[in-house]
């Protein structure tokens, strides 16, 4: 952080941290309140999902759930407000959904990949979007599955390689696109590089590119509106906006890239008041604070003829380093702007507030 | 020369010594004074006294002008002196005397210098205290405004907090009554729609009177939208994917550069050595020379099914260059037609080793040498190591259907022999 001539900067305060005694993969806000969830792996190889809330400057441990298998991500994306129910992906494939209520028994299960499923979203839940909710979770084995909680066992879209390919690790997924009943877009992000996105209302591959480093999280900058911009992170430090507006009929969209810091970018979170500002966080722990400027035009014609969109800049706000460890998950709060919840793997989790948002 | 003109008068505290110096320039470095012992010496003169009783040497005086020097000397005990010096003082007594006033003279010497470093020392100490202090100061400062911003944001976030439970708890009152009407409404129009979708258990479970931990809260839209007609789940397809093939199956983790590199060194090596025993092949013409054209020789005459001339061809491309797998294989087979089969194993064998490291670019390569090799076991009836060879081939190429088919009868034909015997 900077001193007097940056002070008019946005600044990341520390609110709290808790130190914890296992792994910590994922930290959710729990909507609509000032709790929040981290989910985890502790030193006995068991998942354990913890639930605290905010009093003051410390976080108080409502709840803990043990689970047989260690947890890996979670989403509240594609439950109502009423239930939040918080669906989890585990090391085993396992997608469970639970009522935190009555946790032994989960509302919906399925053992939906043979290896870890390394990342998780949901859609058309907590007010937000068009459509039946859904789940998507990307997984080690490749594929990347489409769930509904309404249909059992088998998955409503499923993105698997050829037959015979040799098969390379997910290890993003994206919703995005839903902005009413019948489009959606589904987003994953590979270990080789590879971007592909899905096109759920037609179930075709729409677009795809590689962006030569693994892609460890992509994110629209929302869900429930036409595609405006996608964020890519990957490791060596770089991360990709793309404008996802104007689709070129090969040139697929537009892009700026940014190499940020010397090591991967783990995460990325657009701000839910403000979808041109995201931070990402870094194996470094650090975090980076981004604004993304949109350029005077967003698209333009080439040379045939055929729209071509125009990628913006992105501008550095702020960057403040937390941990010694990679920070490996983010959330902002939908509710309290500024205020985010991140997890690191020296196992601790930390409540920040960045100010000044308003004056951007 | 001593100086023995002094006058000197005295008082109960203090005496007083005037010297004369005949025409001699005094300095303070001339004077040496010690409790006891008191000397003057300006080369070539020279005064000295011990004194009758002990001074006070640190106050006393000595004021150097007029040509003389007056000195004033406090005593340390107040008493009368019967005389200046000790006047019946022996040698000894004298030189000891003179020894320690020196002594001590260094002593206070030393004593002063340590005095000063110390000083010098505290006030270090003292320099660096302040600008410490100052440097706290500016950092105080600024954690202050920090604090500050904290505590703001802080307050606003309890703020909202309470907004938030008070909003909850209104809410999910008012929610109450909504939710039931909403249920009347729900089950009716069940009731009439036959074909319909399963309602999601939003509607007809769980209303809760009061927000246990605050789970129970509400949606700021209003229910209709959500809980009635959502659309079916999406009927279930499959999108098959390709992944971009990397050189480099994964960055840097599997990456096998390093090979590769040793590899595209020993083929540049081997193109450049070329043996220097030319003193028969001076008959040779020109492109006769190249291992390579008597490469191709040899292929061509291996099409043509001279085998013998291919031989010739390819022992003289060793020859030139010893260092080309490629020849070796080549010859190797020629043998395996000729039927000379230990030949074509050791050519064989010789080619193997030339290819290694094992890397994509000699993949061929390598298959056609075990196959080759595997060959000339087998037509030795050597069908165990014949069937290693294959495998190994196999390993490095599984896709290739007439090795598989050679493997096969491999094994067939040793069960064979195993359970003739």
């Amino acid at each position: 952080m900077s001193a007097a001539p940056g002070l008019e900067r946005p600044q990341v305060v520390s609110h709290a941290h808790q130190a914890l005694n296992y792994t910590v993969f994922d930290c959710k806000w729990v909507p609509r309140s000032a709790r929040l969830l981290c989910l985890g792996s502790a030193a006995r190889g068991t998942g354990l999902i913890q639930l605290y809330e905010l009093r003051g400057a410390r976080l108080e441990l409502l709840r803990e759930i043990e689970k047989p298998k260690p947890i890996k991500c979670g989403t509240f994306g594609a439950t109502s407000l009423q239930q939040r129910y918080l669906a989890t992906g585990d090391f085993d494939g396992n997608l469970n959904i639970w009522n935190l209520e009555a946790p032994e028994i989960p509302v919906y299960s399925v053992k939906g990949h043979k290896e870890i499923i390394n990342s998780i979203d949901g859609v058309g839940g907590l007010g937000i979007g068009e459509g039946a909710p859904e789940i998507v979770t990307g997984s080690r084995d490749g594929t990347v599955k489409v769930w509904d909680p309404r249909q059992k066992d088998t998955p409503v879209a499923n993105m698997e390689p050829v037959q015979g390919e040799s098969k390379r690790d997910c290890w993003t997924v994206a919703f995005g696109n839903a902005y009413n009943q019948e489009e959606r877009v589904v987003c994953g992000g590979y270990d080789n590089g590879d971007i592909k996105l899905f096109d759920l209302k037609t179930m075709s591959l729409r677009w795809e590119t590689n962006i030569k480093n693994g892609v460890c999280s992509v994110e629209f900058d929302r869900k429930d509106i036409n595609m405006n911009k996608l964020v890519a992170t990957s490791l060596e430090g770089k991360f990709h906006v793309f404008d996802m507006r104007t689709q070129h009929p090969t040139k697929g969209f537009a892009s700026v890239s940014e190499k940020a810091q010397k090591s991967t970018i783990w995460q990325v979170r657009h701000l839910p008041q403000n979808r041109d500002i995201f931070m990402t966080s870094g194996g470094s722990g650090s975090l980076h604070l981004w604004k993304y400027e949109y350029p005077a035009q967003r698209s333009r014609k080439d040379s045939e003829g055929a729209e071509m969109g125009v990628a913006g800049s992105v501008s550095l706000l702020q960057n403040v380093t937390l941990s010694t460890q990679p920070i490996s998950s983010l959330d902002w709060s939908p509710d309290k702007k500024g205020l985010c919840v991140c997890g690191a793997f020296d196992q601790t989790v930390r409540v920040l507030i960045v100010t000044k948002l308003n004056k951007i | 020369l001593w100086l023995r003109e002094h006058r000197w008068h005295q008082t109960p505290t203090a005496v007083f010594l005037s010297l004369p110096l005949r025409g001699a320039r005094a300095t303070p470095a001339n004077i040496f004074c010690s409790e006891r012992y008191l000397k003057v010496s300006i080369p070539p003169f020279l005064f000295e006294a011990i004194l009758y009783a002990p001074i006070d040497d640190t106050n006393s005086t000595a004021k150097i002008g007029n040509g003389n020097i007056f000195f004033t000397l406090y005593k340390k005990e107040p008493a009368m002196w019967d005389s200046l010096t000790l006047e019946n003082a022996d040698k000894e007594k004298l030189q000891y005397l003179r020894e320690n006033a020196v002594l001590k003279a260094q002593q206070k010497a030393k004593e002063e210098t340590e005095a000063k470093k110390a000083t010098k020392e505290e006030h270090k100490k003292y320099a660096l205290e302040a600008t410490m202090k100052l440097e706290e100061a500016e950092r105080k400062r600024i954690e202050d405004l920090k604090e500050k911003e904290r505590q703001k944001v802080t307050e606003e976030l309890e703020l909202w907090k309470n907004q938030q439970k008070d909003a909850d708890k209104y809410k999910s009152i008012q929610k109450e009554g909504e939710l039931h009407q909403e249920i009347g409404q729900l089950n009716e129009r069940k009731s009439e729609k036959m074909t319909k979708t399963r309602i999601p258990n939003e509607g007809t479970s769980k209303t809760r009177p009061k927000p246990t931990k605050g789970h129970g809260s509400s949606s700021i839209f209003s229910p209709n939208a959500k809980e009635e007609q959502l659309p079916a789940p999406r009927s279930a397809a499959t999108i098959k994917v390709n992944f971009t093939p990397r050189v480099f199956p994964t960055a840097l983790r599997e990456s096998r550069v390093a090979e590769e590199e040793e590899w595209v060194h020993k083929q540049a090596e081997a193109r450049r050595t070329i043996s220097a025993d030319l003193s028969e092949l001076e008959d040779l013409k020109e492109e006769e020379k190249n291992p390579d054209w008597l490469k191709d020789k040899g292929n061509k005459m291996f099409a043509m099914g001279n085998y013998l001339a291919a031989v010739n061809a390819y022992n003289l491309a060793v020859r030139l260059n010893n260092k080309l797998p490629l020849l070796y294989l080549n010859r190797a087979a020629c043998h395996l037609k000729l039927r000379n089969l230990h030949k074509a194993i050791e050519d064989s064998s010789k080619a193997l080793e030339l290819l290694t490291p094992p890397v994509p670019d000699n993949k061929d390569a390598r298959v056609k040498g075990y196959v080759r090799r595997g060959t000339a076991f087998c037509q030795l009836e050597l069908y165990t190591e014949g069937l290693q060879d294959y495998e190994a081939a196999l390993k490095i190429d599984p896709k290739n259907k007439n090795i598989e088919k050679d493997a096969e009868k491999i094994r067939h034909l040793i069960q064979g022999t195993m359970q003739g015997s």
